[in-house]
């Protein structure tokens, strides 16, 4: 989607409004499969399950025993139907050849409209399940909220997001807004802007690079008031915003501060309520959309007739602000490309979070047990299951070692998978 | 005994859409003896796309070590952390899909055969394969199309057990 932002650029093509609306409806269903997979396959057993049961028992098979076969099916079903909802506007679930610059491929049939309508209503009825699933589960269990109150998960940064001109928190298009630990907005900028604003860091010991905020400068790994570090992705979005544009949304999002005591959030495990909250989010603005008639108009794409040069697409991914710019010859070929992707944004954050989780978690001249290693590794599954997950090699094993040392820096015990 | 053919890849990067190749291979010429579907991912979409079937036949690219381009080699669930796609960063691994699947009381198959297809290059954009891998699409098509069929066929996988280098 974001692609498909920085090709309209690049060809200086101001897509018709069906078209937008049918990327933005696409992209509701995209979210609601994404997160439903993120947190109900990938992050839920660590809650639902518990941060230290054993590995074998903390996967989804672990969930569906608790939570029983019923509401499994029905998380299979309703990420199903997004995917449906997808292959029905782009042609394919994943991957859709469909954007194209100016616009889309092909205008929504009028049955494929009516079969959306038909399957949106159970998409909200999704997503507020799934807050009362948290509620439930998590909330309501004193061990798991002192988990997401507690110190364990917690960093102090910015937040960046992208916001409609009301400041609440959109996907598809907007400006990005930056707030600072107080929650006070310190930068805003369209896409084309983002070079003046957002610059990235390189360390020698990884091709990963290190986004931070361009007017403060690199400041290093450095939390707190003044760092020039951000996060981007679902919890930050809401920090960076001032409330959702729909109401069953932004009702959630008001219950979620006010169990805060207050806006920003800066807990961590946060991340997954806000997670929860924006596939109520997305499946309210899929039903909003997919009743506008607007979305049946067939003139969905304007033929370019501007050379192409130059452009930049920002969208919100599910996990955080992503960035494409090109630059192309007068043919329209790429010669340089940047990417600023979601998880990206986070690379310092995730470092020190991860960091901080083993620091508290090891404790001094405490046990360490297997556990331990999950409840750091659930540092990182909190921005991104993928990137966790893709630390490990074929066939399957995970290289996560954690050594404890002594205050001489002597290696006293070794716990790795 | 319900027969689907499932073609996973991705026809936009070079031989990464061998799978789906060797699918569209077969459509229209099974008849009524086995489905045939093509997909882009794998994880908890192998749940809705097997639900119902009691036999699948999953073809996907595969890159082992010291492998020829084209070698062709049948798995079980059990050897599928070797393909990308079924042991999915992304998401969850067929096994834990197909458990998962059972444990929900969704009609899995019982009977379930992958097919890696060792590709030459998944990263070049490319919408047909290299020409080691374009080769072997049809014959591969036709061993299945075999095996479902009874009918005689050449075999053109090979068990991995039977690779002639291990990759170690």
């Amino acid at each position: 989607m974001a692609s498909g932002k920085a090709v309209d650029a690049v060809y200086k093509a101001k897509i018709p409004a069906a078209a937008a609306k049918l990327r933005e409806l696409y992209y509701m269903a995209h979210f609601i499969h994404s997160h439903t997979a993120h947190f109900y396959a990938l992050a839920a057993p660590d809650f639902v399950v518990g941060p230290d049961a054993p590995p074998a028992e903390r996967n989804i098979l672990g969930l569906v025993n608790k939570v029983g076969i019923d509401i499994g099916r029905e998380v299979i079903r309703q990420r199903e139907i997004s995917q449906i909802i997808q292959q029905m506007i782009g042609g394919r679930a994943t991957h859709p050849v469909w954007n194209l610059p100016g616009g889309v491929t092909r205008a929504l049939a009028r049955e494929d409209r009516d079969s959306i309508k038909k399957f949106a209503p159970g998409l909200v009825g999704f997503g507020e399940f799934g807050l009362k699933l948290f509620d439930d589960i998590v909330l309501k269990n004193k061990a798991y909220l002192d988990l997401i109150l507690g110190d364990g998960y917690e960093l102090v940064t910015n937040y960046m997001g992208l916001v409609d001109d009301k400041n609440r928190v959109t996907f598809y298009d907007g400006t990005v807004r930056v707030v600072d630990p107080d929650g006070k907005e310190i930068d805003r900028y369209r896409e084309s802007e983002y070079l003046d604003h957002v610059a990235e860091h390189v360390e020698p010991y990884t091709y990963l690079k290190f986004p931070y905020l361009k007017k403060l400068g690199w400041q290093g790994f450095k939390e707190g008031k003044g760092t020039s570090l951000y996060q981007a992705a679902p919890l930050a979005r809401f920090n960076a915003a001032d409330g959702m544009a729909t109401p069953k949304a932004q009702a959630a999002y008001e219950k979620m501060f006010a169990t805060f005591g207050g806006k920003p959030v800066h807990k961590l495990m946060a991340m997954h309520w806000a997670r929860l909250i924006e596939i109520l989010y997305a499946a309210e603005r899929l039903v909003e959309l997919v009743a506008d008639e607007e979305i049946l108009d067939p003139n969905v794409r304007v033929i370019p007739s501007a050379t192409p040069s130059e452009g930049v697409g920002i969208i919100e991914a599910p996990r955080g602000t992503l960035t494409h710019h090109y630059v192309t010859d007068a043919r329209g070929i790429v010669t340089k490309a940047n990417l600023i992707v979601g998880t990206t944004n986070n690379n310092a954050p995730i470092s020190m979070a991860v960091k901080k989780a083993a620091m508290k978690f090891i404790g001094k001249g405490g046990e360490v047990k297997e556990g331990l290693l999950n409840m750091v590794e659930m540092a990182f599954r909190i921005y991104d299951p993928c990137f966790s997950c893709a630390t490990h090699s074929l066939p399957g094993h995970m290289p996560l070692t954690i050594e404890i040392k002594n205050a001489s820096g002597e290696t006293v015990r070794t716990v790795s998978r | 005994m319900k027969t689907i053919v499932l073609g996973l890849g991705n026809t936009i990067l070079s031989d990464d859409g061998a799978g789906i190749y060797v699918a569209r291979a077969l459509m229209g010429r099974l008849g009524g003896a086995a489905d045939v579907r093509e997909a882009e991912l794998a994880g908890l979409d192998l749940i809705e796309m097997l639900n119902g079937y009691d036999r699948a036949f999953i073809v996907d690219a595969i890159q082992l070590d010291g492998e020829e381009p084209g070698a062709v080699f049948r798995m079980r669930p059990d050897d599928i952390r070797t393909t990308p796609r079924l042991a999915s960063f992304h998401d969850i691994d067929m096994i834990t899909a197909l458990a998962l699947g059972r444990r929900l009381q969704f009609h899995m198959p019982e009977e379930v055969v992958i097919f890696g297809v060792q590709a030459e290059d998944t990263l070049t954009l490319g919408e047909q394969c290299t020409e080691a891998v374009k080769r072997v699409i049809p014959i591969l098509a036709d061993e299945i199309a075999g095996e479902i069929s009874g009918a005689p066929h050449r075999k053109i996988s090979i068990g991995l057990s039977e690779r002639r280098n291990t990759g170690a």
